[in-house]
């Protein structure tokens, strides 16, 4: 294993819907599933797929319940999700200041002749 | 496998800009700013008739200082003051929660209203206890503020600094830090300074009239309801752009 940044990604979290749904789940502290589903432009079954993903994962927690006759499903962040969500943030982050510093020397280089 | 995942996920710039994007589409769902504003606003215009139906407390105390200075100061309050407004803010942060709550679970969002609302009841019952003790234990020198040293121009301002408006500006600072919004910052600070300097607009009805305290709470009121039409409308307009 090298110290690469992109070998600290997760498979789990390192995704684009995924992280999509870590991201709003983190910040709304609680978010139902017809806020995520209409914000991410996902079909029910596609998120309900990436949703069993993360709760297998332990990073979510799914809750299921009513409003007035309405079924709601709720879903909140877990403990490992937060530390999941901040080590995929600092990753990604580190893998851009990576390319950028990798970038840099090569623009400055007078080209061969 | 990690060129795999990193294949999975995309570009980590749009990855990361699109988190912060769907970072502030969730606060914008979140924000209902204009419901403290307005329920605050209420509290305030509610305060005139409390105010206006009990009467004026006025403790006059002679000082001399030990370089043979010497007047009367005095402590003038309303009695409706320690009973309304204790009810009032804690009845108000009530609503406000009850609110905020109702709103936030309509439109799929949990609510960051909670620090606010604690902050806002421990200030008003803090300020109101600080309140009591000035009451027991009036100044006896004009300079002389809760054991502080203070020039004669900062006075007024520490007494405010206790009264209930402010209360409400400093809850405010705890919301906008809680909504993370610089608009509501903005509009804290300016209302802590009206209440402190305190800008009156040059309408000012003197004592001993009964409507002496009214400028004072008309001005305060109107400036929490105009900031809660502002906000509702900015927020009506940010939500339907981003719809």
């Amino acid at each position: 294993m090298t110290g690469h940044p992109a070998n600290g990604l997760d498979d789990v979290v390192h995704q684009r819907v995924r992280l999509g749904i870590l991201t709003i789940a983190h910040e709304a502290r609680q978010v139902e599933f017809g806020f995520l589903r209409a914000n991410l432009e996902l079909t029910a079954g596609n998120l309900s797929q990436h949703l069993t993903v993360l709760e297998s994962a332990g990073l979510i927690t799914i809750e299921k319940g009513y409003a007035g006759k309405r079924a709601r499903t709720w879903i909140t962040l877990t403990k490992a999700g937060r530390l999941a969500l901040r080590e995929e943030i600092t990753q990604l982050k580190l893998l851009i200041n990576q390319i950028e510093s990798a970038d840099r020397p090569r623009n400055g280089a007078v080209a061969p002749d | 496998m990690a060129t795999e995942s990193a294949s999975m996920g995309g570009d980590p710039q749009q990855l990361l800009s699109r988190s912060r994007e769907l970072t502030a589409r969730v606060r914008s769902a979140q924000r209902v700013t204009w419901v403290p504003l307005a329920v605050l606003a209420a509290a305030t215009f509610g305060a005139v008739p409390a105010y206006r139906f009990s009467h004026s407390v006025r403790t006059c105390r002679t000082w001399v200082h030990p370089h043979g200075q010497s007047g009367t100061i005095c402590l003038v309050y309303n009695s409706a003051a320690f009973v309304y407004w204790p009810i009032a803010l804690v009845a108000a942060y009530v609503t406000i929660a009850a609110l905020y709550l109702h709103r936030s679970r309509a439109r799929g969002v949990g609510t960051r209203v909670r620090p606010y609302v604690i902050a806002g009841i421990a200030i008003a019952v803090l300020l109101t206890g600080t309140s009591l003790w000035v009451d027991r234990h009036p100044p006896t020198d004009p300079h002389d503020i809760l054991g502080l040293h203070i020039a004669a121009l900062q006075a007024g301002s520490i007494f405010r600094l206790t009264g209930p408006a402010s209360a409400i500006g400093l809850a405010l600072l705890v919301l906008a830090w809680a909504e993370r919004s610089r608009a509501l910052l903005v509009f804290a600070f300016g209302y802590m300074a009206i209440v402190l300097i305190p800008i009156d607009f040059g309408w000012v009805i003197a004592r001993p009239s009964r409507w002496s305290f009214l400028p004072h709470f008309v001005i305060d009121g109107s400036v929490l309801l105009l900031g809660a039409i502002a906000f509702a409308l900015a927020q009506r307009a940010a939500r339907q752009s981003s719809a």
